[in-house]
């Protein structure tokens, strides 16, 4: 499946079920099966899925956290490390905590496939919904900003140390100082380039009436609608097993 | 109709007087070039041209500017547009669409054209610039002079008669001003009638007139005696 | 003997493109070298090499005879002063002074002797009048002069400027030009990098030109 033709409306909806089932399915074989899927669907969508790696990596320190505070607060009697009597690490603690992670993962990865989609399009699918045009512009703007933001950080970075200021040998206490003087160039930088852009846009006739055309139009195809339906049909499965039928059943 | 008719205009901001009692008209088919030293209020000028003064910032504003006949305070932004398109200096912050055929859309878009005729724009404004070959790439990864060509098709998208070129040239190499300077002569043989507004010198080979800014006010120079010496360094 | 030494330094990108391979590159101590060149020869990755921002794939560089493999970007800092294209990338604070003293300042040095330095810098760069203002109210030019004014608070003993003369008029481009001869005459080296060939023949600088494949042809004039 190529990327581009799949309109982005559909793969809207693919997220919006993966994402809702891998938050209401609260079963950690579930949420296994739901990642294996949105990996098998991100490539097949030929998805970036290096970036999304990159930040589910850090979730890992908020996952040791979790799965310790389960451990300690939810009473269950299948301790795997205690001291004196006092739960650390449970079962139902890691359990607990691999689901949270899984379900942030395939949030994530599921986002990689509307990524797939250049942010034009995906205004247009928005707006073709009828998400008014301002907001979904305004969202493009910043998908379209984000990196540049990325460099001059960086670059602010390099010329806040070339300074002379080693960024490792600062004190708890002068920290919120140095993020104030980091922070000055790069907001002063925003704000800039926020005006230079609003001239640009007004005088290119920006809301110049209450309606614009497109001249991207979407066209839902047959193989969408069949996408759709399937992914709904699947997800509400999914959903009337759990819930009604309650299998695969509470785990703890 | 004059294209540009400017009587008597001050405009101030938070205290300092920036101009001082304008005095210009550019004429059909002329490309008129203002150039000063920075700061002088090159830029401002422009802006009370197109109506971003007083529309967008405000400021102490008097005098009358006329575009074809028509008070610029009277007129919104988004009227005006049609009329008369600027070009700013730094190429990054005019183009934020995905391909260079969204952003020469962006324009005719806003407009309610209808999509038959944003199409032979996109396609009539990338050739008058050169850049055809371009539509369906990333502006991102143009180099500056190509940004700013793409930045003029968008800009002619939404065929004004008048251009204001402002320091359009100034972050751009050798190479890439050249290119631009003769997509500003084929807009002249086209009819439209251009201001640029620069502080290098030699940009002006391009031009039919060329004024001095000097302290708020316009002074005619004879462009083929222009030295830098005299020019600048004169108080 | 030179400042900047470059031996044997090669460098490809993350897509694989080559850069440099081999290269050496003495800088002198002292006057100006002008690094030009078409744009993408290099000239932005051999300044980010030299100033330790890129880590060379092979080969070293060394500053005052000190290898930069083993320094930190703040010791760096110290000996090498980088002026970035857009001043407004290197202003940090809300009021000129403080712009100027925060890092002495964090460092533990005293009001008084921070504020000699200061007030010295600030005669020094004409910028007295506006010790006390925003510096976002500066005109480019001026911001410009504020950015060097800070690079110089740590009284590095070698400057680097990025397309210093970009978008600046006649007058500011002489103005620059007497910081930077004042600069030389107290012994300081300056590399420059530009297209600008007219503000460089003022300065009877020695040329390092890059051809695209990052290969370096030498002018000396």
């Amino acid at each position: 499946m190529q990327g581009s033709k799949i309109d982005v409306r559909t793969k809207l909806a693919i997220v919006l079920c993966l994402s809702s089932a891998g938050v209401f399915l609260q079963h950690v074989y579930i949420l296994i099966a739901l990642m294996v899927l949105t990996i098998i669907l991100a490539l097949a969508f030929k998805a970036d899925l290096r970036k999304a790696m990159r930040s589910t990596k850090r979730l890992w320190y908020i996952l040791i956290a979790i799965v310790i505070l389960q451990s300690i607060f939810i009473r269950s009697d299948d301790a795997i490390f205690a001291i004196k009597g006092f739960e650390i690490l449970t079962v139902t603690g890691l359990i607990k905590g691999a689901e949270f992670f899984l379900r942030v993962s395939i949030v994530i990865f599921s986002a990689t496939i509307v990524a797939t989609s250049n942010y034009r399009q995906i205004i247009q699918g928005l707006v073709q919904l009828k998400v008014p045009y301002d907001i979904a512009f305004m969202v493009s703007i910043a998908i379209r900003f984000l990196p540049l933001l990325k460099d001059e950080i960086s670059q602010t970075l390099v010329a806040i140390q070339l300074r002379g200021l080693d960024l490792k040998k600062i004190k708890i206490s002068q920290r919120l100082k140095v993020y104030y003087y980091i922070f000055t160039p790069v907001v002063a930088g925003v704000l800039k380039k926020a005006h230079e852009l609003s001239m640009a846009m007004e005088t290119r006739a920006y809301r110049a009436y209450q309606e614009r055309t497109s001249y991207l139009i979407l066209k839902i195809k047959a193989i969408d609608y069949l996408i759709i339906i399937a992914a709904l049909l699947i997800t509400t499965a999914l959903f009337i097993m759990f819930y009604v039928f309650k299998f695969p059943g509470r785990l703890i | 109709m004059i294209p540009i008719s400017i009587k008597d205009l001050h405009f101030s901001y938070e205290d300092k007087k920036i101009l001082r009692g304008i005095e210009f008209e550019l004429e059909k088919g002329k490309i008129s070039s203002v150039i000063g030293l920075s700061g002088c209020g090159k830029s401002t000028l422009c802006y009370c041209i197109c109506g971003i003064i007083p529309h967008i910032i405000e400021g102490d504003l008097s005098g009358t500017v006329k575009v074809f006949g028509k008070d610029v305070s009277d007129a919104r932004i988004a009227e005006l547009s049609e009329k008369i398109g600027i070009v700013f200096q730094n190429p990054d912050t005019q183009l934020f669409s995905p391909t260079v055929e969204d952003e020469v859309a962006f324009g005719p878009e806003n407009l309610c054209v209808p999509r038959q005729e944003i199409s032979s724009r996109i396609e009539e404004s990338l050739r008058i610039v050169g850049m055809s070959d371009f539509r369906k790439r990333h502006p991102h990864n143009l180099s500056g002079g190509e940004k700013q060509l793409i930045a003029i098709a968008s800009v002619l998208a939404i065929k004004p008669k008048i251009l204001l070129f402002d320091e359009s040239l100034s972050q751009i190499d050798d190479e890439g001003s050249e290119r631009i300077k003769e997509v500003m002569l084929d807009l002249k043989k086209m009819g439209k009638s251009i201001l640029t507004v620069e502080h290098d010198l030699k940009n002006l080979d391009i031009s039919d007139e060329v004024l001095l800014l000097d302290s708020g006010k316009l002074k005619v120079l004879d462009k083929n005696k222009i030295r830098k010496e005299d020019v600048f360094y004169k108080h | 003997m030179s400042f900047i030494s470059i031996k044997g330094v090669s460098y490809s990108y993350d897509k694989g493109r080559e850069v440099f391979s081999g290269l050496d590159l003495e800088i002198a101590r002292s006057g100006m070298t002008a690094i030009m060149g078409p744009n993408g020869s290099g000239k932005t990755t051999l300044t980010k090499l030299i100033l330790g921002i890129l880590r060379p794939d092979s080969g070293r560089i060394f500053l005052d005879g000190d290898d930069i493999g083993d320094m930190s970007l703040g010791q760096i800092g110290c000996l090498l002063g980088y002026l970035f294209q857009n001043p407004e990338l290197q202003i940090f604070a809300n009021s000129v002074f403080e712009d100027l003293s925060f890092v002495l300042k964090l460092k533990g040095l005293t009001d008084d002797v921070i504020g000699q330095r200061i007030d010295s810098i600030l005669s020094r760069f004409n910028l007295d009048e506006y010790r006390d203002s925003s510096p976002f109210n500066l005109s480019f030019g001026e911001k410009q002069r504020l950015a060097i004014a800070g690079i110089l608070v740590n009284e590095p003993s070698y400057l680097i400027l990025d397309e210093p003369t970009t978008g600046l008029d006649f007058k500011r481009k002489d103005e620059l030009g007497q910081v930077l001869k004042e600069l030389m005459d107290e012994g300081k080296g300056i590399t420059v990098i530009t297209h600008d060939r007219e503000f460089v023949d003022d300065f009877d600088a020695e040329i390092v030109l890059l051809s695209k494949e990052g290969r370096i042809c030498r002018d000396q004039k």
